[in-house]
């Protein structure tokens, strides 16, 4: 089955020196990660986001759409990236999303993607 | 079905673990058990067959197998082109393999942690235990709407989010069993609660009684397992002690010894000696522990072992630092060592004033300490926070006694 990993994670985490510090160590982990999961055939996409200050939303209510700034959810945590795995099972996913590095306070959502 | 309803339940964890294992599909499994009980009605005019799991097996095996290839024809929609019908030998020569035992997997699948812990209970109880949705929007003071609803949205996830039905890999063991233990702690908990009361829900805590039993039996290596199996035990033992005649709540240590059923104490005990013998401690067997210090006034016949109690829910709350332990060990403490000191213990607990544990044990612990005026204003309190019918009559009991002299 596939699995998207979606990461979200506090708005300001990576903000400051400190921040940066610790976003180097993040993306670091990130990369050795990905790279095992790739390299095991198990990872089939992923990407980090640009922050959320960059989103921009369509939203269609009554038959009419209408162009937002900012992400559809305003909330502390923003979506900052996303793995696409395949593996057998949700139990395996969410092994995998154990192993996603997130700063404190961050959250991993697993959801299995519709198969046709 | 009521005349073989016994070997029915007793057959039922088997018989649909095999089929959803085999079946891959919860609902499925549910339903082909549901027809094969239908049939048994016609096929055992007079007595249960020797083995009636296997007969359910056969029997379920059969229709599922039946309704799966109609449903794969109805994909196809190859109206010209049916499938042949199996010949009764053919379905016979399949379904005539020993019954997989596959009940260990299908309680983990039911209390897997990707479940809210109230979808956990709700669909353990009704898969593997057959209790109908009705009966459980009933214990769980839920309406039926919304306890469908509950169980259908589990089942949906199971299937959709690709839950697999397998025992857990090592690693994941201590969580997974953690997740399956709490699922039935949860449910004992409502069966304690409200089949104090007989009638409808009565039965309820029979099947956690079986299903805790089962998971010993399954697991028997795991010491918290064999230590919730000894908990529910001891507990039950205590049932047909734990009303009055007039229906109110009798506390344990008041309770008549001649009452509490000394098979399930004599389980009990059993199964925390080999818990205690795997020399992992853990927090259900600590509170088995305290169980069986209560029980074992039916072998001493005299009085409860407070001292003893105590030090226990001492032990408990480094373990669960959780309020309703706290006021517990508060309780025992005022027992032990005198109600002041229970008073004092009480003290420490924060922000629980509006909990009608609290105020109760308050109430108790100030009676005892001559605090007569603090302990009416207790029990008025608790009163007024709507205790179960048992509990009310007992806490009027006990406000009455501080008036009269």
């Amino acid at each position: 089955m596939q699995y998207m990993i979606l990461i979200y994670e506090p708005e300001d985490a990576y903000a400051g020196e400190a921040g940066q510090a610790a976003l180097a160590d993040i993306v670091a982990k990130h990369m050795a990660l990905a790279g095992e999961l790739r390299a095991k055939g198990i990872q089939k996409d992923g990407a980090g986001l640009q922050g959320s200050e960059t989103a921009t939303t369509v939203v269609t209510q009554n038959g009419q759409q209408t162009i937002h700034d900012g992400p559809f959810a305003e909330t502390r945590e923003h979506l900052g990236g996303y793995y696409l795995i395949d593996v057998p099972d949700l139990d395996e996913a969410l092994a995998i999303a154990r192993r996603v590095p997130v700063t404190d306070g961050g959250k991993v959502e697993v959801r299995p993607l519709i198969v046709h | 079905m009521r005349r073989f309803g016994q070997a029915i339940s007793a057959a039922r964890p088997r018989v649909v673990a095999a089929l959803a294992a085999r079946l891959r599909d919860l609902d499925l499994a549910e339903d082909a058990f549901a027809e094969a009980c239908t049939s048994a009605l016609v096929a055992w005019p007079n007595q249960a067959p020797r083995d009636p799991a296997a007969w359910l097996w056969r029997a379920a095996l059969r229709r599922a197998i039946d309704a799966k290839r109609r449903a794969a024809v109805r994909e196809r929609a190859v109206l010209d082109t049916p499938e042949p019908e199996p010949t009764p030998e053919e379905a016979l020569m399949a379904a005539h393999q020993p019954i997989p035992d596959e009940r260990l997997k299908l309680i983990f699948v039911c209390c897997h942690p990707a479940l809210a812990p109230d979808s956990r209970v709700a669909l353990t109880l009704k898969v593997v235990c057959g209790l109908s949705t009705q009966r459980l929007a009933r214990a769980f003071f839920v309406g039926e709407p919304a306890m469908l609803q509950r169980i259908t949205r589990a089942k949906a996830k199971i299937a959709g989010a690709g839950v697999p039905f397998e025992v857990p890999a090592r690693d994941a063991w201590p969580e997974r069993l953690e997740a399956v233990l709490t699922t039935l702690e949860i449910a004992y908990a409502q069966a304690y609660e409200d089949a104090a009361l007989a009638g409808e829900t009565a039965g309820f805590a029979v099947e956690v009684l079986r299903l805790s039993g089962l998971l010993a039996e399954l697991v028997p290596d795991e010491p918290e397992v064999l230590g919730l199996a000894a908990l529910v035990r001891f507990a039950e033992a205590r049932r047909p002690a734990r009303l009055g005649d007039l229906g109110a709540m009798v506390p344990p240590d008041r309770q008549d010894i001649g009452l509490w059923r000394r098979d399930l104490i004599a389980e009990g005990a059993t199964l925390l000696d080999r818990a205690a013998a795997l020399g992992r401690s853990g927090p259900r067997q600590i509170l088995a522990t305290i169980h069986a210090t209560h029980c074992a006034r039916a072998e001493t016949g005299g009085a409860t072992d407070w001292p003893t109690i105590a030090a226990l829910y001492d032990i408990l709350a480094q373990l669960r630092p959780h309020a309703a332990i706290a006021i517990n060990r508060a309780v025992a403490i005022g027992e032990a060592e005198g109600a002041a000191a229970g008073l004092a213990e009480l003290a420490k607990i924060q922000g629980m004033e509006t909990w009608l544990p609290y105020q109760a044990a308050f109430a108790a612990l100030s009676a005892k300490a001559g605090r007569r005026a603090d302990a009416r204003a207790a029990y008025d309190a608790a009163l007024a926070l709507g205790p179960a019918p048992a509990e009310r009559l007992y806490l009027e009991a006990r406000r009455r006694s501080l008036t009269t002299t």
